[in-house]
């Protein structure tokens, strides 16, 4: 039952000279979260324009739910919900105002839509500001709202061009978990970043983009084998127990290194189960140590690796 | 660096997909939603207020500044001047009003909230018909203030009576509504918010020497005065001052009334291709 619910193949998208995208393909399964990373210009807005029906592929061929998105635009959007990469919301109504304005349009009762609307103003923390002119709010409150708007008709596809550019942490983490919670219900989800850590965290699946190029895909894990490094770091509580411990992770087949005068020791290993190990030398050479940390490569390693290799 | 695309094993089995909650809505609902989103300035004096203000401002300057027209010779007489001024200032207001709907649609293309509507399952021409009617009614709320600030301020009063201004008032609201649509075309067609200022006000200058607004018809060379035989603007202006002064021309009004049914008959297919096209 691995339907794809986004299908990308050979899509191509100049502008004039521009080449925005150049053969582009991918595909995500129903239920999936699929993380496009890019730098600036990479393509990723274009990618979401041509999916949600705004702009037409030069080439190539892109589904929505089974659907053409150049012949069936229409069916296409009746399944998908977009927030775009600029706050699309109307200053001069309130948030609730926007919110309802968005479900009647979508067929709603008046019940109905202001019922939605709540719901909405709720989950995204907004149900204070939900009077006021949309005019007034701070830029991360109109993110959220923009946000809300683009789930009003619970869709069954939703792009989210860079959601988290803008919020503040906290109202990232809040995101995330409204992500997660409509993923769990089986909603396929697209979306841009610029933040590793955030598709880390969310993608199932993740595409890097570089110059209208797919340059890597796969999982998060998949991607960080590929650059592999892993490393343990030890804290030592006293600088002065330093030579021994070298000796004693030496003799375990690490190899410690460590700033001029550092506390802190750090060494390659292959898997986090080596941990073990490093903390059997220490205490058997009877080092105390103040802290320990286990660090995968960042997906940041990854993307500049990809990068450097995909430059030309 | 070449790499093959694996999708990932699903590791959660995801419950039934989610159904669109609501079940998409007529075009009627489309056009009553959007053009009462734009109603909803009239509920803040502070947006009304300038647009009610400036033409009062302009009448007082003008009432004041050229009341030496009325003595001239080729001037009617018997007819005082704000009498004489005021229909003129129905029908250029609503140019105005025409010019704005252009303008705001411009702005909303490149605010997002245009691509939003436009990634809904909703007919892209609603867009636009909402527009147009909310302006249009904007329009009739503003020359109305105009109507009675002029009576109660100024002595307007013309021989055609209130019958004859509120008619004058319709014809310069049927010649915004045609302009508007003209408008939202250009704005549609250029897309950038830097060009449909120049433009339209071009468009407007035109409209304006290439019509009898300052000298008759008939004085305008040749291509010029075809121009200004078809153009809405001649004929809106006569027509609404004959009304107001009490001495309306069916003719000319029927000419201006089919005038801008052209115009908005060309017009709407064109803001409504243009603004669909998909780039
Ligand atoms: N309407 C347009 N006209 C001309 N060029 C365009 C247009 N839209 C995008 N481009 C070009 O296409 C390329 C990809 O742009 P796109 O907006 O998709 O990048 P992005 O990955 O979303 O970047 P960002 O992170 O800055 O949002 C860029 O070189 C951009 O200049
Ligand atoms: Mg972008």
């Amino acid at each position: 039952m691995d339907t794809m619910m986004i299908e990308v193949s050979d899509v191509t998208k100049s502008f004039g000279a521009t080449r925005a995208l150049d053969g582009v393909s991918f595909a995500v399964p129903r239920g999936t979260v699929l993380g496009l990373l890019g730098h600036n210009g990479a393509g990723k807005t274009t990618v979401v324009g041509i999916l949600s029906t705004l702009s037409l592929p030069t080439s190539g061929e892109a589904r929505v739910a089974g659907l053409d998105v150049t012949r069936n635009a229409e069916e296409v959007r009746r399944r998908i919900g977009l927030t775009g990469q600029y706050a699309a919301v109307d200053e001069t109504l309130s948030g609730h105002a926007n919110l309802v304005l968005i479900a009647r349009l979508l067929g709603a009762s008046r019940a109905q839509a202001a019922a939605r609307a709540e719901e909405l103003l709720e989950l995204f923390s907004l149900t204070d500001a939900a009077p006021r002119k949309v005019k007034g709010y701070s830029g991360g409150m109109r993110r959220r709202l923009d946000l809300a708007a683009g789930l009003v008709g619970q869709p069954e596809v939703i792009f989210l061009d860079e959601p988290t550019t803008g919020l503040d942490p906290s109202a990232r983490r809040d995101l995330w978990s409204v992500v997660k919670r409509l993923v769990h219900n089986g909603t396929t989800v697209l979306l841009t970043t610029q933040y590793l850590d955030e598709a880390d965290f969310l993608a199932d699946s993740i595409t890097v983009l570089s110059s209208g190029r797919v340059i890597a895909s796969g999982t998060a894990a998949e991607l960080k084998d590929r650059v592999g490094h892993r490393s343990v770091s030890v804290t030592l509580r006293d600088a002065q127990d330093r030579p021994r411990a070298v000796r004693a992770l030496e003799a375990a087949g690490l190899a410690p290194a460590h700033e001029q005068d550092g506390l802190v020791l750090t060494m390659p290993v292959k898997d986090s189960t080596d941990l073990a190990g490093v903390v059997r030398a220490s205490d058997e050479a009877g080092v105390e140590l103040a802290g320990l940390a286990f660090s995968e490569p960042s997906l940041d390693d990854v993307y500049m690796a990809l990068n450097h290799s995909g430059a030309h | 660096m070449t790499t093959t695309t694996s999708p990932p094993a699903l590791t959660k089995a995801p419950a039934h997909p989610p159904s669109p909650r609501f079940s998409g809505s007529g075009v009627l609902r489309q056009i009553t939603v959007l053009s009462g989103r734009s109603l909803r300035v009239l509920r803040e004096p502070a947006m009304v207020l300038p647009g009610v203000l400036e033409p009062i401002l302009m009448l007082t300057v003008f009432s004041q500044v050229f009341k030496s027209v009325s003595q001239t010779s080729s001037f009617p007489p018997g007819v005082s001047y704000i009498d004489y001024l005021l229909p003129a200032f129905l029908v250029t207001s609503s140019i105005s009003a025409g010019l704005k709907s252009g303008v705001a649609l411009t702005t909303e293309m490149n605010n997002g909230i245009v691509s939003r509507f436009k990634a809904m399952p909703i007919h892209t021409g609603s867009v636009l018909v909402g527009r147009s009617i909310a302006d249009t009614m904007l329009n009739v709320v503003n020359l109305i203030v105009m109507l009675a600030a002029a009576t109660l301020v100024f002595g307007y009063g013309p021989e055609g009576g209130v019958l004859g201004s509120l008619g004058a008032a319709l014809i310069a609201v049927v010649l915004g509504w045609s302009l508007g649509w003209l408008f939202m075309a250009l704005s549609a067609w250029l897309r950038r918010p830097e060009s449909l200022q120049p433009i339209g006000g071009m468009v407007n200058m035109v409209l304006l020497f290439a019509s009898n607004a300052f000298v008759p018809a008939d004085g305008l060379p040749g291509w010029l005065k075809a121009v200004a035989e078809v153009n809405p603007m001649s004929h809106a202006i006569t027509a609404a001052r004959d009304l107001a002064l009490g001495d309306p021309d069916p003719g000319t009004i029927l000419a201006t009334l089919l005038c801008c049914l052209v115009l908005v008959v060309v017009t709407v297919p064109l803001a409504i291709r243009s603004f669909r096209r998909a780039t």
